[in-house]
């Protein structure tokens, strides 16, 4: 092989590995060297838990950049993020530590926030929002143990006693020993129960057993609710009734209601009363009429002369009669 | 002691075989020749071997990750397992065991022989320093040629594993889902760090080879042992420095 195909060959070689190397560096670190680097925002927590230089950030689960930084900046830890250009992120938009997985494997999240507001600027902050991390979450799981640990102990203690008193379990013995004999008697008479009502003995077991008994009752029951079906619509008028009568309308609610009539109606019952007063005192026609019994005895003796002069008519003509009339009356 | 006293002084040789050849850094665009010659043996004959074993090795690495994490459900992380294993690991120290094997032999055996047959010695009755005309040219080769390498076997070391990963049954995860994990829980510093530790072991593991093989003494037997011994202690070499530089560079 001569020198001129062997320095090609290097040649070659070298430049594949540039170029191999190049690519890498194209995949791995997203094709940034000459491209648009897109700006920067500043996030603050905290605490930024897992995340690391590097993590990705992502809107609505697209990925929208990466954390460039992470440092300290007084009482609180800041992350740096490399957003891309393309992407506009609105000012009340919110990021937050989302956990990806429960192997350490964290992100940001940034929400949409509102569709109108205004794009946040290069080197601007990010509001921010606490979210629960994995210890969190298991501290809170282990509170969770520790109370159910202690509810379980205070049961299995009302269960078994404290050592002082009996629990649950020598209380129900106890009282089932002392009782051995009434529940004993309890039982049996159970028993005879049940075994009544098997047989369809006594008015429960007719109930249960006799079919007609049963067709009686869903008749009874079918009658029970078309009466109060009935008792519903009637209840549903007299609440008309009520509402028209509290409205005002009609004769009723009228009196009720209506001040007008109601001072009309005292008129009319303290002259009723005037007029009653005259009456029962025998002033006036009507109380004359009713308390003269001249008017009467004047009136019963002027009809028995209209009779007798009516018996007469049947034994005359018509012209006397009219004169036995005349004189009958006169 | 005296087991001791042979290891500095190799050392000591090492060290000053090293700053002879750096004060003769300005004579190396004049040793183009040689220095492609070399980039040539070291670089582009040793491709076929690196890519055969670094493709292997990317396979296997699937295959036993995902042997292993499928019990506990992890095996989608497959491909950061084998691209970080590949990346910052045993892309360079592989790369460097070939070397040492395929190419610190060839170095040694050939500088031993030159030794030996005093070669060296009527070059430098020539007034030619070895260091200059045999050792700068392999030195500036092996630092142009290796990242190459390493760069080559990390990308076959993570394609074998994509392929293992897609059609092994128990595996079953498709190319792309293993190259999304492996760029998202890579960055391009874990390829450089790998680069760099592939760079410090190449260039210790020529310098020790060179060194071993101008100060072999004695007759052609002395020749494979010291190829032995530069195999050897290159092997050390490689593994002791691979904990150090790993060390700095976390």
């Amino acid at each position: 092989m001569n020198n001129a195909q062997q320095t090609a060959r290097v040649g070659l070689f070298f430049i594949l590995g540039l170029a191999l190397t190049w690519v890498t560096f194209e995949t791995l670190s997203g094709g940034t060297l000459f491209k648009n680097k897109g700006y920067t925002l500043v996030a603050g927590f905290e605490s930024l838990k897992e995340l690391k230089e590097g993590d990705e950030v992502r809107m609505a689960g697209v990925k929208i950049g990466s954390v460039e930084k992470t440092r300290l900046a007084g009482r609180r830890a800041e992350a740096v993020l490399r957003i891309d250009a393309d992407a506009k992120i609105a000012s009340d938009a919110t990021a937050s530590i989302v956990m990806a997985g429960l192997i350490g494997t964290n992100y940001i999240g940034i929400d949409l926030g509102t569709a109108g507001a205004a794009p946040l600027a290069d080197g601007a902050e990010i509001q921010t929002r606490v979210t629960p991390d994995i210890n969190t979450i298991m501290t809170e799981i282990g509170n969770l143990g520790q109370k159910l640990e202690g509810a379980l102990s205070a049961f299995g203690t009302t269960l078994n006693g404290d050592g002082k008193g009996g629990g649950l379990f020598q209380k129900l013995d106890k009282i089932v020993t002392d009782n051995s004999d009434r529940v004993s008697t309890t039982m049996t008479n159970l028993q005879e129960i049940t075994t009544k009502l098997n047989k369809g003995e006594g008015t429960l077991g007719k109930l249960i057993n006799d079919p007609a008994l049963h067709d009686e009752l869903i008749a009874a029951v079918a009658e029970i609710k078309s009466t109060a079906s009935q008792a519903k619509g009637f209840i549903t008028d007299a609440q008309g009734i009520i509402a028209q009568v509290k409205s005002g309308q009609g004769a009723l609610g009228t009196l009720v209601y209506d001040e007008t009539m109601a001072n009309n109606l005292r008129v009319t019952v303290t002259n009723i009363r005037s007029v009653s007063d005259k009456l029962a005192k025998g002033e006036g026609t009507l109380g004359k009429l009713i308390n003269d019994d001249t008017l009467y005895n004047t009136a019963q003796s002027t009809l028995k002369k209209a009779d007798r002069a009516l018996d007469g008519l049947g034994d005359s003509g018509p012209i006397t009669a009219v004169g036995i009339v005349a004189n009958s009356l006169f | 002691m005296k087991q001791l006293n042979s290891i500095l002084e190799g050392f000591g040789s090492t060290l000053q075989l090293l700053v002879r050849t750096f004060s003769y850094i300005g004579s190396l665009p004049r040793q183009r020749a040689r220095f492609i010659e070399q980039c040539y043996l070291i670089g582009y004959t040793t491709l076929p071997i690196v890519a055969i074993l670094s493709f292997f090795i990317g396979a296997v690495l699937a295959l036993q990750a995902g042997y292993s994490m499928q019990n506990f459900g992890a095996k989608q992380f497959i491909g950061s397992l084998v691209g970080l294993s590949m990346a910052r690991e045993l892309g360079p120290v592989m790369v460097a065991i070939l070397l040492a094997g395929r190419v610190g032999s060839a170095i040694t055996a050939e500088l031993a022989s030159m030794k030996v047959y005093q070669e060296v010695d009527a070059l430098e009755t020539m007034n030619i320093p070895p260091a200059r005309m045999l050792v700068l040219p392999r030195l500036a080769a092996v630092l142009v040629m290796v990242p190459v390498l390493a760069i080559i076997a990390d990308l076959v070391g993570w394609f074998g594993g994509a392929i293992v990963a897609k059609y092994t049954s128990f595996i079953s995860i498709e190319p792309e889902a293993y190259f999304s994990v492996l760029r998202r829980y890579m960055k391009f510093q874990d390829v450089m760090n790998g680069l760099i530790k592939a760079e410090t072991f190449g260039f210790g593991v020529v310098l020790v080879c060179c060194n071993i093989g101008l100060n072999t003494r004695g007759g052609p037997r002395e020749i494979g042992a010291a190829v032995t011994r530069a195999v050897v202690v290159s092997l050390i070499l490689i593994l002791v420095l691979d904990y150090f530089v790993t060390k700095i560079l976390l």
